[in-house]
């Protein structure tokens, strides 16, 4: 029988504590309130992991309703809350859109929001660095007839 | 006509510590229009952490670093340059400092020279976020 099978009653809470919170602690403690009201105690990160997936989870459909739009432009008006996003055009969007996706079905599989977490670090990192408009040309720039010189090691400049 | 002087206020210092314990595997290039942040490396961060940017750049571009966080853009910025080019890796210095580079194990300057091993810097930044 698992934790959740149990439904403790709210008299629960001083006589069988000790089962209660071990139920909790184990995935999930069901108890039913006197007017009938079902609560449930869970880990504190097994509820932020639900509520990051249902957070981005949306996000995934938001996007993805946006680009289905032939009219989409990636602007502060048009994405919102995603603001961050504006930099990237609709291609990159896309690959975003597929990437996190990915993401969320795997930190719901893993029960970890490291892949989600690691997801977003990279995409939130390109995002500042496109920021710039000297990066953005060098970074978006394909070829190798960039400007380039060579250098030395780093060294400390002597006091004048 | 100056008059020659040996005293050379602005001739590089060596690097503090003695030479890299190890000969580059990687001549190390930087894009022109970020060489003057270069030239702040060591002021900005400390001379440490910018010669282990060096040595992880010239040693083992492209493999985790145990002092620095290394990201690999995503989109178009993470695209390899050309062929034979690795993707763009985002190394954070720093909580202010970062630098994209692209590895090629390959590069020939010329249809006719030798291939070898380079690191480009694309870009090198100070900004904090």
């Amino acid at each position: 029988m698992s934790s959740g099978d149990v439904i403790f009653q709210s008299t629960d809470l001083a006589q069988r504590r000790t089962e209660f919170l071990e139920a909790a602690r184990s995935g999930m403690a069901r108890l039913r309130d006197k007017d009938g009201t079902s609560l449930v105690m869970v880990p504190e990160s097994h509820l932020q992991l639900l509520l990051e997936l249902r957070k981005w989870s949306s996000v995934s459909t938001r996007l993805e309703r946006y680009l289905s739009r032939p009219d989409f432009k990636p602007t502060v008006q048009s994405l919102g809350d995603l603001a961050w996003l504006r930099v990237f055009d609709c291609e990159d969007l896309r690959e975003f859109a597929d990437e996190l996706n990915d993401a969320i079905i795997a930190a719901d599989s893993d029960n970890d929001l490291a892949v989600l977490e690691q997801c977003l670090h990279a995409w939130k990192a390109t995002a500042r660095q496109l920021e710039d408009p000297l990066r953005r040309s060098v970074l978006l720039t394909r070829g190798i007839a960039l400007d380039l010189v060579e250098i030395d090691p780093p060294s400390v400049s002597p006091e004048v | 006509m100056t008059p020659h002087s040996a005293y050379q206020p602005y001739e590089p210092a060596r690097r503090p510590g003695g030479r890299p314990e190890e000969i580059p595997a990687f001549r190390i290039l930087i894009h022109r229009q970020f060489k003057h942040h270069y030239a702040e490396l060591a002021s900005r961060v400390g001379i440490q952490q910018a010669q282990q940017f060096w040595d992880h750049i010239s040693q083992t571009p492209g493999k985790p670093s145990p002092v620095a966080s290394i990201t690999i853009l995503r989109g178009k910025a993470g695209k390899p340059l050309a062929d034979g080019w690795s993707r763009t890796h985002h190394y954070e210095l720093t909580g202010a400092a970062r630098a994209d580079y692209q590895y090629c194990h390959d590069y020939r300057t010329s249809n006719e020279g030798d291939p070898h091993p380079v690191v480009a810097i694309l870009t090198l930044n100070y900004s904090s976020h």
